[in-house]
């Protein structure tokens, strides 16, 4: 039995060890924002957050999420209460299909967490790991440059 | 279809079908359904999906409810390109309410959504914009003109003292809804011809506005193909010959059978499935299936005979003229100066960001399928036949695409995830996998091609003649569909036999315009002849994002710049002396010259232009790139496009982007190659994505134009990949006449 906090609740499986966190929590726990694009760690379709850090669960074993804190696109945000990364995506009509768009937010989700201002640099960087067939990086990293200063704005505001 | 009805029917409580769910909820919701198609001869219910709101349905495309909902069964497959705003913008503006306010549903198959002009349901070829343009509004229109109309007649005031607008209806200072007169409307006859705004009345068209589908896109809402779930559900996964179109001689399935949480392995027509409680123990035991294959003709074939085979019919086999003006090829002997060159691309491969997936469930005599695919009525044949369930019984219920690009105009993954659920006797979701989808798609075809230009005195363009060595994509197509296109209507050995024909058609009788189109066209001359000859080794190929013009668009506009050095010209100023013929295109290369400050660029930068017009929409290019010690990087594209009246700039703009890096993607890296018949590559690694970090800036300007609008899904495609090769060629004197570039050049 594994446990591990899944958009803060605690769950648990009887998955076996090697099962890929991705499945488990599309499969299992029907969570399916999370996509699948090449079971290989190669294109972060399947990115979601372990404690805070960006992970690729197509290839990450669910006993690598033993006791830890697993987020996924479901509990970023949402249409009243959205990540400014949600709204910036949408000011900047980023999604074409989609489909890569859960794990290019959460990669995303990650570089602002830790880096509230990111440059062009630090864009590519975090992002190059996401793949998008329908050509969306250049709306991506302006979106990423929107949600930074609209983070940074209401944090002026607060203080 | 489902049954045929004429008009309103009133029906008993007692022995709900499905037909009189429809009627009931309408009756329940206060308005009544009326059948007035706009497009087919014959009358047949509106979608059955519509009976869960309810209200005024004039048509399969529209239902206002009582309660002032405005649904909107929105007829073409969302894949990116953006017609679930583009389409829902069209009715919203003749309806005059602000799209956002518009509930948009993913139609099923029903004969009202077939294209205009268009035999099928299908979405393809950037067509659906220039399709539906004036369609939807006339059926927005029709709708708010019977609105108008029923409030007149209920009201009492003059129907031209109404204002009809923003869901409400205003009138001697009152106030209702559109919904509120949804009953009444209902009992007219839905007017046919209501005027059209005139473009200074339009509101939302031509206006920039974010996407309907954003926010169900990044919240993680939107329902993909894989999204699909219902209790008891099981996924299956599918082990094929590696070499397409192999058969299984011999399995041993203990391993698999007894691996943890699988219900049952199955033979399917191609392959062997494993169905399992999840997807990734279907996966894991169909590793341990230890099967033997029957391998087809194919497997003699490898990339390098392939290539000697073609370059030996492009010496001797004179093929099918596919066009011929003036004299053709005899008049090059005439000319002073001839060039020739001889260009090559690859295979591709799709790679949808979705892999191929698909869920089926037949149960109680019927079959539903829930899929994102391109041609509905090919999904629903394959469902019908793999299912042996009656057609009318099987419902496509429609999910966004994860990714199109062609792949999804097969249906050969519906065929699949049908056999499996009809042989395992539960309801499966297939899920392919990264390799799957690589190894097994419908393939770009590879193309040899032989250009000779024969050049006046002045380096004008006397004679242009082109030879095409490729297989035939539309034969495939056809192989593809026909049989589940007609099913139900001829015996589906019948459909298999005449969808074979067209192999030999296309190699012996007429060229499939698919393969040569926009091989000659841009720079017409007073001699002109295209042949085409097919070799074909039997890799199943098919239509991939700009179809032939994503290989031919690289052929033509490469060649074109080796003329125009030829003649001592500047490349800009030789395609405009040369394309005099479209007004469009030269309005296009000027502003491009301007918008890419062409010819002007610092030291140690250098620019290449290519121009190409594909599904009637003249794109533009110019890249502007430095190369260091034969490392190339690309500073910026900009780009052109005539594509009419842009219904929304902003997915305009983004189709430019999306086709700029889909075709860069190709340019740099992607080549599918076959040993003994199997494709070799598998998956990211050794089929490589253009990435954000190797994503130049992009510029993208629209012509400023009121035409009638022409599509924008793939023009954006065909110019990067001779643009890029242009510049390189300015920069180094290089010509590249092969993709992918990353043979000669590395790339930053």
């Amino acid at each position: 039995m594994i446990s591990f906090t899944l958009n803060g609740e605690t769950v648990s499986t009887d998955a076996p060890a090697d099962a890929p966190l991705l499945w488990v929590v599309r499969d299992i726990f029907k969570l399916k924002g999370s996509k699948f694009g090449c079971g290989a760690g190669l294109c972060g379709a399947c990115t979601m957050h372990l404690d805070g850090v960006a992970v690729r669960t197509c290839i990450l074993p669910i006993s690598a999420a033993q006791n830890k804190a697993v987020t996924t696109i479901e509990a970023l945000g949402d249409r009243e209460n959205p990540h400014p990364l949600q709204t910036a995506w949408v000011e900047h009509s980023v999604p074409q299909c989609g489909y890569c768009q859960s794990g290019q937010i959460m990669s995303a989700a990650a570089l602002l967490a830790t880096n509230a201002s990111p440059t062009n640099e630090d864009i590519d960087a975090a992002m190059s790991g996401n793949v998008c067939r329908c050509g969306t990086y250049p709306r991506i990293k302006a979106a990423i440059h929107t949600a930074a200063k609209m983070q940074d704005e209401s944090l002026g505001g607060e203080s | 279809m489902m049954n045929k009805t004429k008009g309103p029917t009133m029906l008993s409580s007692q022995g709900i079908s499905r037909r009189s769910l429809l009627i009931t909820a309408g009756v329940v919701g206060g308005g009544l359904v009326v059948g007035i198609p706009l497009m087919s001869g014959d009358e047949p219910p509106p979608p059955e999906m519509m009976s869960e709101h309810g209200g005024y349905i004039p048509n399969a495309f529209l239902q206002i409810t009582p309660t002032n909902e405005i649904h909107f069964y929105q007829p073409r497959a969302e894949m990116g390109q953006g017609v679930y705003e583009g389409m829902t913008t069209l009715i919203a503006e003749e309806l005059d309410v602000s799209p956002d306010t518009i509930i948009v549903h993913l139609a099923p198959v029903h004969p009202e959504f077939k294209r205009p002009g268009s035999p099928a349901q299908g979405t393809g070829g950037s067509t659906s914009m220039n399709a539906h343009y004036t369609h939807l509004r006339q059926v927005g229109a029709n709708v708010r003109e019977a609105i108008r109309q029923a409030a007149a007649a209920e009201t009492g005031i003059a129907a031209a003292s109404l204002i009809v607008s923003d869901g409400k209806v205003v009138g001697n200072n009152q106030e209702w809804t559109y919904g509120h007169f949804a009953e009444a409307a209902a009992k007219q006859p839905l007017p046919e011809n209501a005027a059209l705004k005139s473009p200074d009345e339009f509101r939302f068209i031509g206006t920039e506005h974010n996407r309907l589908d954003a926010w169900a896109k990044v919240t993680g809402e939107a329902q993909f193909g894989l999204d699909v779930d219902f209790p008891g559900l099981y996924r299956a996964v599918v082990k094929r010959c590696p070499v397409a179109g192999g058969t299984v001689k011999s399995v041993n399935t203990n391993a698999a059978a007894s691996s943890p949480g699988v219900f049952k392995v199955v033979e399917i027509f191609n392959g062997v499935a494993v169905v399992a409680e999840h997807y990734w123990q279907a996966r894991k035991a169909a590793d341990l299936l230890e099967v033997e294959w029957y391998y087809p003709e194919l497997a003699n074939t490898s990339s390098a005979e392939l290539r000697q085979q073609m370059e030996n019919a492009l010496e001797h086999d004179e093929g099918l003229e596919a066009d011929k003006q003036g004299e053709g090829a005899a008049a090059l002997s005439q000319s002073k100066q001839v060039i020739e060159a001889t260009y090559w691309t690859p295979y591709l491969a799709h790679c949808t960001m979705e892999p191929m997936t698909c869920t089926v469930k037949i149960a109680d005599g019927n079959c539903d399928v829930w899929v994102g695919c391109q041609v509905l009525e090919v999904a629903e044949g394959m469902a019908a036949h793999y299912s042996g369930v009656p057609r009318e019984n099987v419902t496509i219920h429609s999910t966004f695409l994860g990714g199109g690009f062609g792949r999804r105009l097969i249906a050969d993954y519906v065929a699949e995830a049908t056999a499996i659920a009809k042989a395992s006797d539960v309801p499966v979701q297939l899920v392919w996998s990264r390799e799957d989808d690589v190894k097994h798609d419908r393939y770009r075809p590879v193309s040899l091609v032989k250009f000779s230009a024969g050049l006046d005195d002045n380096g004008k363009i006397e004679t242009f003649v082109v030879r095409n060595v490729s297989p035939n994509t539309g034969a495939y197509f056809i192989d593809d569909s026909i049989e589940a296109a007609f099913q139900g209507t001829i015996p589906w050995s019948v459909g298999d036999w005449l969808s074979k024909r067209g192999y030999w058609l296309f190699e012996n009788i007429t060229v499939n315009g698919g393969v040569v189109e926009g091989l000659s066209g841009n720079y017409p001359c007073p001699n002109q002849e295209v042949r085409h000859a097919t070799v074909d080794p039997g890799l199943p190929i098919g239509y991939w994002r700009a179809v032939g013009h994503s290989c031919n668009g690289f052929f033509a506009e490469g060649f074109m710049d080796e003329l125009a050095h030829s003649a001592g010209q500047d490349p800009m100023q030789y395609r405009l002396e040369n394309s005099t013929h479209s007004p469009r295109m030269q309005t296009v290369i000027k502003q491009l010259a301007e918008k890419s400050a062409w010819g002007n660029v610092a030291e140690g930068r250098y620019q290449g232009i290519a121009a190409h017009e594909s599904f009637n929409t003249p794109t533009a290019q110019v890249i502007e790139i430095s190369v260091d010690n034969q490392t190339v990087t690309i500073h910026k594209i900009t780009c052109v496009v005539d594509c009419g009246l842009a219904v929304n700039p902003d997915i305009v703009r983004a189709q430019m982007e999306s086709g700029i890096i889909y075709g860069l993607t190709a340019a740099l890296y992607g080549e599918i190659t076959l040993s003994n018949g199997a494709v070799e590559q598998s998956n990211f690694h050794d089929y490589p994505m253009l990435r954000m970090d190797q994503t130049p800036t992009i510029e993208v300007h629209i012509v400023d134009s009121q035409e009638h609008p022409t599509g924008v899904g793939e023009p954006g495609l065909p110019p990067v990949a001779p643009a890029l090769a242009n510049a390189i060629y300015t920069a180094t004197g290089q010509r590249i006449r092969e993709l992918p570039l990353n043979k000669a050049f590395k790339f930053s």
